[in-house]
């Protein structure tokens, strides 16, 4: 075996910290400890090479134990210096993974961490927006060829994924982890809604009940989003650009507006579209005074803060996380985290249970790209039910709940068409 | 006068603390327009009041208006464990004398709170009658000094009401708490909303599907119960107080006793401002992992010393998250010591609702100053005609109104034919 490669991280000396904060979430993470002791089990992935992107913290960390406790050597770094906690790299570090991340460095030094771990000479990625898989496919080309297939976490990557499909340069197999139910579910409906509104609650410490707060886009995200901002006393305005999901969204008992009626009329903004530019300069300048701007989504554009700066004549920070743009008119603008996901910035990121699930299907696409990549076309597959459901089952369990099953008559019903 | 001195922290975290200030009033419109306006009679001019409430931003915020009000203003915090050392910085700059430093020890804490009642109030705005009982208690001579107190918190008023009985309480004290305008909102949403954001954000674990089991009723309860179910869990009520069950029953919630929801509970929070909500008996059938939390205003809701004496090895798991691991393998994870986790592990209630709040107890001194010869020496309610006047005020910064009854309508409602 190869020396393990040298870790980056900020300070060794964190990893107490960090290691305290990693024993947690393991805690409470019944369905991979439950996959350490069978479809993970020690030596299952031996010998495999693994490189993982994801925002580091605690969580992450300890899906990267699990994937090394199973055999595989692991090296990991964040998606983006803003989602780097850097005591967790160290602890991370301190167990025998290779990591790469450091909080809060230029961006062009943080793309070199996203290279090192292709250089690494990974076997598997587990990415995030599919960054290392687009690396491996341009700049880093040269990489491409030890590299048997990936998952990806994320509905913003998987698009992207779909689009090298298309033009026919996807090297590998790569399975739509976001798609699992056992993801997409949980992790960017009821994950994101919690984290999100629990986020804003304690960073703003302002009250919601009685807030209009607009969530834009309503997909799984923004249907968590307006769920839970609901379930504190938020009135909610759904902004889509898809009339079913409108419709959806006011058959969910919010209303549905266009963005242009409504800026004039919010309190709370938080975007989850994936795509840029979610909020413009003309809502901008419609807004009432003192508006809190916040971003959930897989971009950290949706909501520009340099569109802000170019409207503001003032800006500073007013809390931790927050920044004030004072308009020529006065109107006093909040962004939260820069306009970076605020679920993550400025706090912890999804619930640890949730996340529990998310990394089970995580580790388990990886096993499974790992294991039948010379099945697979190259191309974006599906998480296979069969594990999906063997997640969810796992995970009832450690609830002490359970699930029905078919009669045969009526299995064999389902199965007929005379 | 004596001379105002302070006794605080670091002066240098005055710039921290003036942020957090500045963020509060933004929020505050009642508060500010009370200063603005009602508060400038000159009713306030040179009154000595003593404050000891939560010490953070929004606290700060009501001394400050006090203080623009022409008062001499004497802060101390109510617990230590919630008291903001940039905040009581910032004070001290202003000109507000503070005697309050975070994690103060216990007989540090008695130190800060007799300064305070060194500066002579004639004014009390208390919070669960700390300074009211042991200006009595402890300065008897500085009782014909006092035209007035307000109380701040249901368990304040309590006392008061037992001052009252055994004849100790011979000022007119406003129960502040009672007023619509504090107890409906502040009691119920505040610390429904800021004690569900606490949990979540020190725990990171995920409230959707939990168990958790809400002991008390009351407004407290009533919200923490409310924001736990909007955030997806499932709400267990542990209540004495039969209609309270039952009314939780009618909210949407199951009720059971504690000994029963002991076992099921994942999450447990106190709201009953009594002592030993959670006892021994409970911590020794609750599951492996089980956590529990403080909402009410005393750290003594859940009794810590049984948990220790059940327990091997006690070790932090997360920053305000303690970890007991019992001699059979089991592990209760406190949150912030038992402390009131919504201001020891977060910044206490939001800005909106303090600001309702502090407009009542900003009044409440107000009338004092005006009033104290007419009003009777006991517990007193703040007139109607004030707190219905808070919530108009506040409708209109919303840009919500209300109705008026038509005459023809009063006059149904008042004859008897």
């Amino acid at each position: 075996m190869a020396t393990p490669a040298e870790s980056v991280v900020l300070d060794a000396r964190l990893a107490d910290a960090g290691n305290r904060k990693i024993d947690w979430a393991a805690q409470h993470s019944p369905v991979l400890n439950a996959l350490r002791g069978s479809l993970l089990e020690p030596g299952s992935l031996a010998g495999r090479r693994v490189g993982v992107i994801v925002p580091l913290e605690a969580k992450t960390a300890y899906l990267a134990l699990v994937l090394r406790d199973a055999g595989a050597e692991v090296a990991v770094t964040g998606t983006s210096p803003a989602y780097v906690q850097d005591d967790v790299a160290a602890g991370l570090a301190s167990r025998g993974v290779t990591v790469y991340a450091v909080a809060g460095v230029p961006a062009e030094e943080f793309e070199r961490y996203y290279e090192r771990v292709l250089e690494f000479r990974c076997d598997a990625l587990i990415d995030d927006r599919a960054e290392l898989v687009k690396l491996a496919h341009t700049k880093r080309a040269d990489l491409v060829e030890s590299i048997c297939g990936a998952s990806e976490e994320t509905t913003s990557g998987v698009t992207r994924l779909r689009a090298m499909e298309r033009e026919g340069v996807l090297r590998f197999p790569v399975v739509a982890a976001n798609n699992a139910r056992c993801k997409h579910l949980f992790d960017n409906r009821y994950g994101t809604g919690q984290s999100t509104i629990a986020s804003i609650l304690r960073n703003t410490n302002l009250f919601m009940a009685g807030k209009e707060v607009v969530v834009v886009g309503y997909g799984w995200c923004g249907k968590g989003i307006a769920r839970r901002a609901k379930g504190v006393g938020a009135r909610v305005t759904v902004v889509e650009v898809d009339a079913v999901k409108a419709l959806e969204a006011y058959a969910d008992g919010f209303e549905a507006r266009s963005l242009d009626e409504c800026a004039g009329r919010g309190d709370v903004f938080i975007t989850s579209t994936g795509v840029p530019d979610a909020i413009r300069r003309e809502h901008f300048e419609g807004m009432k005074d003192g508006v809190i701007l916040a971003n959930a989504g897989g971009l950290d554009v949706e909501i520009r803060e340099a569109t802000l700066r170019e409207l503001a004549v003032e800006e500073r920070e007013v809390r931790p996380h927050i920044t004030e743009f004072t308009m020529a008119d006065r109107r006093r603008l909040h962004l939260l985290a820069h306009g970076n996901l605020v679920n993550i910035a400025p706090a912890d990121g999804h619930p640890v249970e949730i996340m529990d699930l998310t990394f089970a299907v995580q580790a388990l696409a990886c096993r499974h790209v790992l294991l039948h990549h010379e099945e697979l076309a190259p191309g974006v597959h599906e998480f296979p039910a069969e594990l999906d459901e063997e997640i969810a089952r796992l995970k009832l369990a450690s609830l002490g709940m359970g699930v029905g099953a078919l009669t045969r008559e009526q299995a064999a019903f389902l199965e007929t068409w005379e | 006068m004596a001379e105002r001195t302070s006794t605080i922290a670091d002066p240098g975290l005055a710039d921290e603390g003036d942020r957090r200030i500045a963020w509060v009033e933004k929020y505050s419109p009642l508060l500010t327009s009370l200063k603005d306006g009602e508060l400038r009679d000159g009713a306030l001019a040179g009154k000595r009041i003593a404050l000891a409430i939560h010490l953070e931003a929004k606290t700060a915020y009501l001394a400050l208006v006090l203080a623009e009000a022409g008062a001499d203003v004497t802060v101390g915090g109510s617990n230590p464990a919630t008291t903001r050392d940039d905040v009581c910085a910032a004070l001290v700059r202003r000109g507000v004398a503070v005697h309050a430093t975070h994690g103060a020890s216990a007989d540090q804490w008695e130190t800060e709170l007799e300064r305070v009642l060194e500066s002579e109030p004639e004014i009390i705005v208390d919070d669960g009658a700390e300074l009211v009982s042991r200006l009595v208690a402890r300065k008897p001579e500085l009782v014909a000094n006092v035209l007035g107190s307000s109380e701040e918190t249901t368990t304040g008023v309590v006392k008061l009401r037992a001052m009252e009985r055994d004849g100790a309480l011979t000022w007119p004290a406003i129960a502040a708490n009672d007023a619509y305008c504090k107890h409906l909102f502040d009691n119920r949403y505040g610390t429904g909303e800021s004690t569900v954001s606490a949990i979540l954000k020190v725990t990171n674990l995920l409230a959707a599907g939990k168990v958790v089991v809400v002991i008390g009723y009351g407004w407290v309860g009533k919200g923490v119960a409310k924001y736990f179910d909007g955030m997806g869990a499932r709400v267990v009520v542990s209540e004495v107080d039969e209609v309270k069950a039952l009314e939780a029953v009618a909210d949407g919630h199951r009720a059971a006793s504690l000994d029963e929801a002991c076992e099921v509970g994942e999450w447990f929070v106190t709201c009953t401002g009594g002592i030993d909500a959670i006892r021994g008996v409970h911590f020794e059938r609750m599951r492996d992992g089980a956590l529990v939390a403080n909402a009410g205003h005393y750290g003594h809701e859940i009794d810590l010393d049984a948990l220790r004496e059940l327990a091997t090895e006690v070790v932090e798991a997360r920053g305000d998250v303690t970890e007991y691991r019992l001699r059979d393998g089991r592990r209760i994870h406190v949150v912030a010591d038992g402390e009131l986790v919504n201001i020891a592990a977060g910044d206490g209630h939001a800005v909106e609702i303090m600001d309702l709040s502090f407009s009542v107890q900003a009044l409440s001194a107000h009338y004092l100053a005006r009033n104290h010869e007419r009003m009777r020496p006991g517990l007193n309610r703040l007139p109607e005609e004030i707190d219905r006047g808070i919530a108009r005020a506040k409708l209109a910064t919303l840009g919500a109104s209300v109705d008026v009854l038509t005459p023809r309508q009063r006059e149904y409602l008042e004859s008897w034919r």
